[in-house]
């Protein structure tokens, strides 16, 4: 005798595990900051590279980066992309702009959204500013700033950006 | 402004999960077919290792493949036992108090882990118990179509 | 035994053993360890010519986490590195066998692991096969219960002897500034705390814990340079078992046995009892006694007064950050030979043996030989 022939051909192990993520204390820092409209950076000791989200330490030059700075929530669009078709969760018109934004003082970029324009009109170089939540609103987290929109000052020259591309 | 000492920590829950549907094979899967349909368990007689149960397609000692058949008992001797206290939700069989026992079946060479939730106090190493089946129709061919073990007399 | 590279260790750091750092995330606590290593060793970060890590994707709860340290490791310019899904002491192992085929000649190692984000039960649940075993929702110390219940029948050892082993550990704990407990508690005591799962109970199992740690390992040449007393590898070897744990004899080591066999060929030694320090990478008083019988250790509980010390660390039952256990094991070799240990410094001390673990029921496990002379001249 033997098990039949005909075999179960499939199991279902759905894995379900708990984690309770800490943001660590340059996260949170930076997050709750989000919420009185201040976006903070941190300085490379080393090189004086300003990152932003801020970081522990330099990626590059391995050192410690100490200081807390504050940037302007203005800057410019390095790359973007156009999105034409529905992501889900995301109920925006289409086609809209997902750009990399480099805040006036930053050495890395930030992403969001371009909005308050015409896709078309969304350029390497456009000068972009950032639009905030309503006061009460924000929460201290990355949604606080809803998109940025072109602020009309002339588009900067590839030369000053092309080193934070 | 200096780097941040104390700050409050900033955490978040978030459960992850992992939706697979795993391939059970030639082995696993007619294995599992046994305990479903004929409510029989059934081991592989493998080179070097006897009578494996549960069953694989290969033997863990030397990796070679083959082996044939052969139907062991439901019943058989405890050779580990450790009786968990407080079950994890999520995770552990049994909202209550229960143990989890390896069981040398009666004509097996290897043991069969599973649980028991009875009689804890009298479990131990030696110990007989028999396998307690799932109802017709709520057997679904996984190793829980044996609901539990439970001790002999 | 043909002659290999003397290698050797030439320093290390760690996080201090915390049940949770609600400030800082695995790259963050790994950071400031990495540094202070290098610093231990007299060199710069661009001194360094192979970087490994050993780590979990479902410890740290994300896909490929090991990308998030490859910055706080040293990234640019580019470097050369890779990654265990193991104890860190794997990854030490994998930095050796480069050595020796000189590939580099000086190499970080780092562990990471917030443990205290996700839960170690369910995630340890994942090491087993998904059929048979890990949908019994079977976890760590379920399995290390049952191992422990079957060489209990088998050995005759009863609950006080377990919690002796564990007293044992607890006593060398207390002198250990960098472990997590380090308060001595009695056998009485502990044969008190409640069972998690039986025969094992609260006091005879590691608390919750993570850390970061950073070894800097360099071949001969350049290991002088970088340590005033650099403890050199004379001998390693790692061995698995089978997976099914109802398939194979819970109550010995095979694997610890035969890994052993030939690090002591390796580094030309006749048995355990040549060295004066025994570091075991058990996490329950009966993984301890097992390693104790596979490593030829005397069995009794105290092991012969004129054999090595076991444990002078406290083991893992004093602190066992998941992903760094294993490396803290070769460290403490480290800090023994190297006069490093402090106020539990083992007098006399110049080879250890030293253990470590991976899988459920003691199912892989690694042997070193170390010494404070060179190996082969």
């Amino acid at each position: 005798m033997e098990p039949p022939k005909e075999r179960v051909k499939f199991i279902q192990t759905d894995l379900v595990l708990p984690y309770h993520y800490y943001a660590g204390d340059y996260k949170a820092l930076y997050l709750r900051a989000l919420k009185d409209k201040k976006i903070l950076g941190s300085k490379c000791s080393a090189t004086g590279k300003v990152f932003v989200p801020p970081l522990m330490s330099s990626p590059d030059a391995h050192a410690p980066c100490e200081e807390i700075v504050e940037l302007p929530d203005k800057g410019i669009v390095t790359t973007f992309c156009v999105v034409n078709v529905p992501v889900y969760g995301r109920d925006i018109e289409l086609p809209y702009v997902v750009a990399s934004v480099a805040l006036d003082g930053a050495d890395v970029s930030i992403y969001g959204l371009v909005q308050e324009c015409k896709a078309e009109d969304v350029e390497m170089g456009t000068r972009v500013q950032a639009v905030w939540k309503p006061d009460g609103e924000r929460q201290g987290d990355h949604t606080d700033i809803k998109y940025f929109k072109p602020t009309g000052e002339p588009k900067a020259p590839l030369e000053s950006f092309i080193h934070r591309l | 402004m200096k780097a941040p000492t104390s700050v409050e920590p900033m955490s978040q829950r978030m459960t992850v999960q992992f939706p697979y549907k795993r391939s059970t094979g030639e082995v696993t899967g007619r294995f599992l077919a046994g305990l479903k349909e004929q409510k029989k368990i059934w081991g592989r007689r493998i080179a070097g290792q006897g009578v494996v149960v549960p069953p694989n397609s290969y033997s863990e000692v030397d990796a070679k493949s083959g082996g044939e058949w052969v139907e062991v008992k439901d019943e058989g001797t405890i050779t580990a036992v450790g009786i968990v206290a407080k079950p994890v939700a999520d995770l552990h069989p049994s909202d209550a108090s229960f143990a989890y026992v390896l069981v040398k079946l009666d004509g097996a060479d290897t043991s069969l882990a599973h649980i028991v939730k009875d009689r804890l106090g009298e479990l131990k190493v030696g110990a007989r118990v028999k396998a307690v089946w799932a109802p017709d129709g709520e057997r679904k061919g996984t190793i829980r179509d044996i609901a539990c073990f439970q001790l002999v007399g | 035994m043909s002659k290999l590279r003397n290698v050797a260790i030439v320093g290390f750091a760690q996080a201090p053993i915390v049940a949770d750092d609600p400030h800082r995330t695995a790259p963050e606590m790994l950071y400031p360890v990495v540094k202070q290593a290098l610093k231990n060793a007299n060199v710069e970060r661009k001194d360094i010519d192979y970087q490994c890590a050993g780590s979990s994707d479902y410890i740290d709860g994300r896909a490929f986490s090991f990308s998030q340290v490859m910055e706080v490791m040293g990234a640019w310019p580019p470097v050369q590195d890779s990654h265990v899904e193991m104890d860190a002491i794997w990854a030490a192992h994998l930095v050796w066998v480069k050595m020796q085929a000189e590939e580099c000649d000086t190499a970080i190692i780092a562990g990471f692991g917030k443990v205290s984000e996700g839960s170690p039960m369910h995630v340890l649940n994942l090491q087993l096969d998904p059929f048979y075993h890990a949908s019994l929702g079977l976890d760590h110390v379920s399995t290390s219960a049952l191992q422990a219940s079957a060489y209990m029948a088998k050995a005759g050892v009863d609950d006080a002897g377990l919690a002796e082993v564990a007293a044992r550990n607890r006593a060398a704990g207390a002198k250990n500034p960098d472990t997590q407990l380090r308060q001595a508690v009695s056998a009485a005591e502990l044969q008190k705390t409640p069972f998690v799962t039986s025969p094992l109970r609260e006091g005879y199992l590691p608390p919750i814990g993570e850390t970061a740690t950073c070894l800097v390992l360099a071949a001969e040449g350049k290991a002088e340079k970088m340590c005033d007393k650099p403890v050199w590898i004379h001998g390693v070897d790692h061995r698995i078992e089978l997976q099914t744990i109802g398939a194979r004899d819970l109550t010995s080591s095979a694997s610890t046995k035969l890994a052993a066999k030939n690090a002591f060929a390796m580094a030309g030694v006749k048995g355990v009892n040549d060295a004066q320090v025994v570091e075991l990478g058990s996490t329950t008083p009966v993984e301890e006694l097992i390693l104790r019988d596979a490593l030829g250790l005397s069995s009794g509980l105290g092991g012969k007064a004129d054999g090595p010390v076991v444990n002078p660390s406290g083991s893992p039952l004093c602190a066992n950050p998941l992903m760094n256990t294993g490396l803290l094991r070769l460290a403490e070799g480290f800090r023994q030979l190297s006069g490093r240990a402090g106020e539990r410094a083992v007098s006399g001390a110049k080879r250890a043996v030293v253990h470590a673990s991976a899988g459920h029921c003691l199912q892989q496990n690694i042997v070193w030989v170390l010494g404070t002379e060179r190996r082969w001249a």
